[in-house]
């Protein structure tokens, strides 16, 4: 038994149906509409509706996120993390406010309308009793309608159609509808809509995740993650061991290192190396400071070989001796960093400069040890 | 010469249609198998889409080495095509919503067509920053600031975020503009649907719209507050794709004016486009009636307007050039107009600003195949104008040694013709498969369609 | 929109007294105040006679371009309006009374007056076939000439289809109205450049113009919507017009308050973000000794007050809401031009900080009573409704 939703009337002109929306609105009927297929301006008047509310949300909604935009912004550049970019503040407003009037216009106009769809309009809504009815389409295409719920308090079948044929419509019909169709909740909340909302979101990241996570590390998105070059550490065939690290080419100089000419040639070494630095005080305190970090644990603080180590171990010689007095600056410098036999070379911890200067201070210890008339005035 | 008679009104639809037959006619090409010319052009506009597309692929396989981008010019036709595409976008809104804003009721019958527009340039004008890093899979990961195990965020200080948050904004809400203007429509085409899988999807997208006058309350409203937004929305997208250049310190790009600069050229170049495309459509589907010549002579005399307006510009950015006493920013402009790249100037320039003064007499306002010309002259000159932007500023910038000339190569061109094969294939579908006149919007401007007895009331 | 014919019963009524019982005395206190400001301080006095001449040229040339824009556009519904604006535009003749004195004073103003300084400085010798006084001389007197000329015309055709009802007078002055938006570009451009740019000669800002433009299209709007208000609720004007017409006033205004805030923050952002001293010297006197207090003002009073004023759809029809705003923006404006200018006069004088005191009292003074006298010189005894316009039938049935 199908049950009567309302009584629809139509009519044929925009004024006639001005005058009807007139007529219905004061006869008191509150469940009621007009149905056109464009707006006709002074309907709203007619039927006496309050104006509608939609601005207040637009304004609402956009302030609300443009703030939030706003301190994210901001949390990002100041709380989470912080980095001069470009010499720009960490709080750039002028950068921001592009930004955030973008976000509240795209957050003002989608929910806006998310808000009018959705609360006031409850759609998506496609089994209302009036869609499918001859109805509905006169009302599409050119003609205006006056439909008068059932469930409205003035509602007298009889009476209705009366009043509606009194103010002019040409065609009155009675609508019904199924009591499963209709369902003035929310469309929104239909198990068969969240389920295919719930598949959909579910689909939706799965292939996302495959997409991010699996696809594009296929080819040909991989061919700059997957590179023909040798990298460190790695294994390679190229090399008959297998091995991508390789050790550097007989001759190689490290950086900042000048290779030593005179390895195995004191003589060399003797004749041809001269001091290149001044024995100035920065010099010889440079010196004194090297001096009795490396040499003075074998040598002694003076130099004169009396150094902790003597007894225990083989001593390094005094550096007073006629020969020392007699070699170049060039054969210390040799010694120093060659070594001799027990001695170690020092030209792995100890940079030229600070082996010259070291030449240097000896020098003046020598001096100071074997002083001439003039050195005492 | 027919003489203006001011104390009439002007009739926004001709012909004094019923409104059945206006939902005939505007319903008419959904409805019957196209005929061949509609085959014709789309086949037309495919090839130039599969051009666009082997360039693309190529792009990807060998790299963007194919393009002409180098040192100096780093940033060469993408970008140039990108800010092109987005300009012809702003007309659509402008059309849509500004027009409905000044209450210009001579919009009703191009504004639906004119919003596709919108979203077809744009969807074009999103390809290009999609490729120009030649790695678009990661373009959204790199744009969009989301928490990752980097703890790396976006650069907001960067016109190019603004950008994004600018364009993809731009999209979303022309889209929503759209299909809200669309949900009336959709309930039309449900009510005369003949074919079940039709009736399903249009009763899916109309959303059960019933036409009820309680909904149009507050869909006018929706539509005015989306056009209100709309409106300061399109002129800020271009006005931050002009931030892109502006903020730089490259003479010719660091100039103050150019983000109204920009939006005037937009808007001339956008509706140079629509009117195009308006003259084709009315021609092949019969539409002369709802889409009047008054209407296209008052799109023409905005083309005028917004040329003019362009036209200040140049002479405002060339003026203080040389006021600037700045050697650099005064050599950029003499080197556009008399450098190497002197060619792409002057072609900007008469398009620019000496064919659309053409627009100040009547009769060429008024006719349909001088019109169509001026307006393909004004979409070259505009193109050109963003190429003499970009590319002369970069190919010639402050150290003389690293001066060097741009050649875009083959596989620029290819895409170039792919999008505008995108655009308009797009165009074409559109107008087979939705109503290219938005039905309701065009009932309520017909004649008779409004009650003649107002009262006085406020309302729109 | 309907057909039905409506009669037009106009009859023509004075103004209201108060334009003079007001304007009157405002103009002569600021004659007086401006005389003693030259003489004690010619400098501040210079530089308050800028913000004024600013600001007329903002009412006055605005409206004539308000004018020349409804026939350009053949617009409809400000047709009742633009008497108003024809006589508003009266106005403009005041400038060469603000002009005079500072073409006297060059030298105090702009230091590229000073052949000296422009001989030792390389940037204003570059500018200065632009930058003299001769040159000067002849763009001042140039656009007043032009515009004057193109104001008589307006005024002479509109009053002369008050009687003969010609269509023909509509279509000429739609004709003349395209060049005269050429020449008013390049003349509002000139007169922002040459008054407000040129003060501090080293710097330069092609959106100048059209950023003083915005201002003065709000301004002239606020200035006419006022006028509107007072001779309706004084019964000057045709009992037709209603909250309808008001509407795109309130809405233009509107939208200009916003535009001057996208023109404002443009060459803000740009300078800040590029960062280039020749240019961020212009911003930096406004961001410190209090200025910075007024430039943030700046933002609050000239946008964000306004933009929450008119916003209301309501708002834009609401009378008295209308005249809040409109006294509001043309207040604003003053705010604008005196952010615009001052700051060259602490530098020129050595002071420190924004000056406020009676010079810059006496000179609103007088710019108000200049718009208050200028105004009522033009519209008394005369038509404030051009009954003849074949577009006012149409005009006054208008619906938003």
């Amino acid at each position: 038994m199908s049950k009567l939703y309302s009584i629809a009337a139509l009519f044929k002109t925009p004024d006639e149906i001005m005058s009807a929306a007139a007529k219905v609105a004061d006869a008191g009927y509150e469940k009621y509409d007009v149905n056109t297929p464009y707006p006709v301006h002074g309907l709203d008047g007619a039927m006496k509706l309050k104006s509608s509310k939609m601005g207040y949300y637009t304004i609402v909604i956009g302030l609300t996120c443009m703030s939030l935009m706003l301190y994210f912004m901001y949390w990002v550049y100041n709380v989470d993390y912080p980095q001069v970019i470009g010499g720009k503040p960490l709080f750039p407003l002028p950068a921001f406010v592009p930004i955030m009037f973008e976000i509240t216009v795209l957050t003002g106009a989608v929910l806006t309308v998310a808000v009018m769809l959705i609360f006031y309009f409850k759609f998506p809504n496609n089994a209302h009793p009036l869609h499918d009815s001859s109805y509905m389409k006169a009302v599409s295409s050119d003609k205006f309608g006056v439909n008068i719920e059932a469930v409205d308090s003035k509602f007298d079948l009889e009476g209705v159609k009366a009043f509606l044929s009194s103010i002019g419509a040409y065609q009155i019909d009675e609508i019904y509808f199924d009591e499963e169709e209709v369902n003035t909740k929310h469309k929104i909340l239909d198990s068969k809509f969240v389920i295919g909302m719930f598949l959909i979101a579910g689909f939706t990241s799965i292939s996302v995740y495959l997409h991010m996570n699996k696809a594009l590390y296929l080819p040909p998105f991989d061919w700059m993650l997957v590179q023909h070059k040798v990298t460190a550490q790695d294994h390679s065939d190229f090399f008959k061991n297998g091995i991508s690290s390789r050790e550097p080419v007989n001759g190689s100089v490290a950086r900042g290192f000048m290779p030593y000419l005179y390895s195995d040639d004191p003589d060399g070494a003797s004749e041809n190396l001269v001091n290149p630095y001044i024995a100035d005080e920065e010099n010889i305190a440079l010196g004194k400071r090297k001096y009795l970090t490396y040499c003075s644990p074998c040598h002694g603080d003076l130099a004169k070989g009396d150094s902790r180590l003597r007894g225990q171990f083989p001593n390094g010689p005094t550096l007073h001796s006629d020969k020392l007095l007699s070699w170049t600056d060039g054969r210390i410098y040799h010694v120093i960093t060659e070594g001799q036999n027990v001695m170690p070379g020092y030209k792995k911890t100890v940079t030229r400069k600070e082996r010259w200067a070291i030449v240097n201070y000896v020098r003046t210890l020598q001096r100071a040890l074997d002083a001439t008339e003039e050195d005492m005035q | 010469m027919s003489t203006i008679d001011y104390t009439k009104n002007e009739v926004n639809v001709k012909g004094n249609r019923s409104l059945k037959e206006i939902d005939d006619l505007i319903i008419a090409p959904l409805d019957r198998i196209p005929n061949m010319k509609f085959f014709i052009a789309i086949g037309f506009t495919s090839t130039m889409l599969l051009i666009g597309t082997i360039g693309i692929a190529l792009s990807f396989y060998y790299g963007t080495g194919l393009w002409g981008n180098n040192n100096p010019v780093g940033w060469a036709l993408p970008i140039v095509n990108f800010v092109f595409w987005v300009g012809i976008g702003h007309a659509g809104t402008l059309i849509s919503a500004i027009l409905f804003l000044l209450r210009q009721r001579w919009r009703n019958g191009i504004a639906r067509f004119a919003e596709a527009m919108t979203i077809f340039a744009v969807i074009t004008a999103l390809i290009f920053p999609i490729i120009h890093t030649g790695r678009p899979w990661i373009a959204a990961v790199y744009l969009l600031p989301y928490p990752n195990q980097h703890d790396i965020w976006v650069n907001f200080n960067s016109p190019l975020l603004w950008d994004v948050f600018a364009v993809s904004t731009y999209f979303t809400v022309s889209l929503v503009f759209w299909y809200v203007g669309l949900i009336p429509d959709f309930a039309v085409l449900r009510d005369r649907a003949t074919g079940k899988i039709k009736k399903v999807i249009y009763s899916i997208f109309s959303l059960g719209w019933r036409f009820s006058n309680r909904h149009w309350q507050h869909y006018e409203m929706t539509y005015l507050i989306l056009a209100g937004l709309a409106t300061p929305l399109v002129l800020s997208v271009h006005t931050i794709v002009s931030f892109d250049f502006a903020v730089s310190i490259l003479p010719g790009w660091h100039t103050t004016i150019f983000p109204p600069y920009f939006v005037a050229g937009a808007i001339f170049s956008g509706f140079a486009m629509v009117q195009n495309s308006l003259i084709v459509i009315r021609k092949v589907f019969d539409m002369d009636d709802l889409i009047p010549i008054k209407t296209l002579e008052t799109m023409n005399k905005i083309i005028l307007l917004t040329g003019t307006m362009v036209g200040y510009a140049y002479s405002m950015e060339f003026f203080i050039a040389w006021y600037s006493g700045s050697q650099p920013e005064y050599f950029t402009f003499v080197n556009r107009a008399f450098g190497p790249y002197a060619w792409a100037y002057w072609t900007m320039f008469s398009c620019n600003v000496f064919i659309p003064q053409l627009f100040w007499i009547k009769k060429i306002r008024t006719s349909i195949v001088p019109m169509f010309i001026i307006a393909i002259f004004v979409n070259v000159g505009m193109w050109f104008e963003r190429f003499v932007i970009v590319i002369t500023s970069l190919s010639r910038d402050y150290l003389p040694s690293s001066w060097a000339y741009y050649r875009p190569t083959m596989t620029d061109f290819a895409i170039l013709i792919g999008s505008f094969g995108l655009f308009f294939t797009c165009v074409l579908l559109f107008t087979r498969f939705l109503p290219s006149i938005a039905i309701a919007e065009i009932k309520a401007v017909s004649e008779g369609a409004q009650p003649s007895h107002h009262e006085g009331e406020d309302h729109e | 929109m309907s057909n039905h014919e409506i009669q037009i019963n106009y009859t023509k009524k004075d103004l209201p007294k108060g334009y003079l019982k007001f304007g009157l005395p405002l103009l002569v206190i600021g004659i007086i105040t401006a005389f003693f400001a030259y003489q004690l301080d010619p400098m501040r006095a210079s530089f308050n006679n800028i913000i004024s001449l600013l600001l007329i040229v903002s009412v006055g040339m605005g409206a004539i371009f308000l004018v020349a824009l409804e026939h350009i556009a053949g617009a409809v519904w400000s047709v009742p309006f633009r008497r108003i604006a024809e006589q508003q535009g009266f106005i403009f003749l005041a400038t060469p009374l603000l002009a005079l004195p500072i073409l006297f004073n060059m030298h105090e103003i702009f230091e590229w007056a000073h052949l000296d300084v422009v001989m030792n400085d390389p940037i204003l010798y570059q500018k200065s076939p632009y930058l003299n006084t001769e040159f000067f001389y002849a763009r001042s007197i140039g656009i007043f000439l032009i515009m004057t000329f193109f104001l008589f015309v307006y005024l002479r055709n509109s009053m002369s289809q008050d009687t003969t009802q010609s269509q023909k007078t509509t279509k000429i002055n739609a004709l003349i109205s395209a060049p005269f938006m050429a020449i008013f570009a390049i003349s509002i451009t000139m007169v922002a450049i040459d008054y407000a740019m040129s003060l501090e000669p080293h710097w330069f800002s092609t959106i100048f113009g059209v950023y003083y433009f915005s201002g003065t299209f709000a301004t002239a709007m606020a200035v006419l919507t006022l006028i509107t208000l007072n001779l309706k609720e004084n019964g000057n004007l045709l009992k037709e017009i209603n909250r309808n017409h008001y509407y795109s006033m309130g809405g233009l205004m509107f939208a200009f308050t916003a535009f001057w805030m996208y023109m404002a923050f443009s060459q803000y952002m740009l300078i800040w973000y590029a960062n280039i001293p020749e240019e961020t010297f212009w911003f930096l006197p406004r961001m410190k000794n209090g200025w910075e207090y007024l430039s943030i003002g700046l933002v609050f009073i000239k946008f964000i007050i306004p933009f929450g004023l008119l916003l209301n759809r309501n708002s834009k029809m609401d009378p008295s809401r209308l005249k809040l705003a409109s006294f509001w923006i043309i207040g604003a404006h003053i705010y604008d031009m005196y952010w615009l200018v001052m700051p060259t006069y602490n530098r020129m004088s050595g002071t420190e900080g924004p000056v406020f005191g009676w010079i810059e009292l006496g000179f609103i003074s007088l710019s108000v009573g200049i718009i208050l006298v200028f105004y009522y010189l033009a519209a008394n005894k005369k038509n404030h409704i051009p009954i003849g316009d074949p577009k006012l039938k149409r005009a006054l049935d208008f619906q938003i």
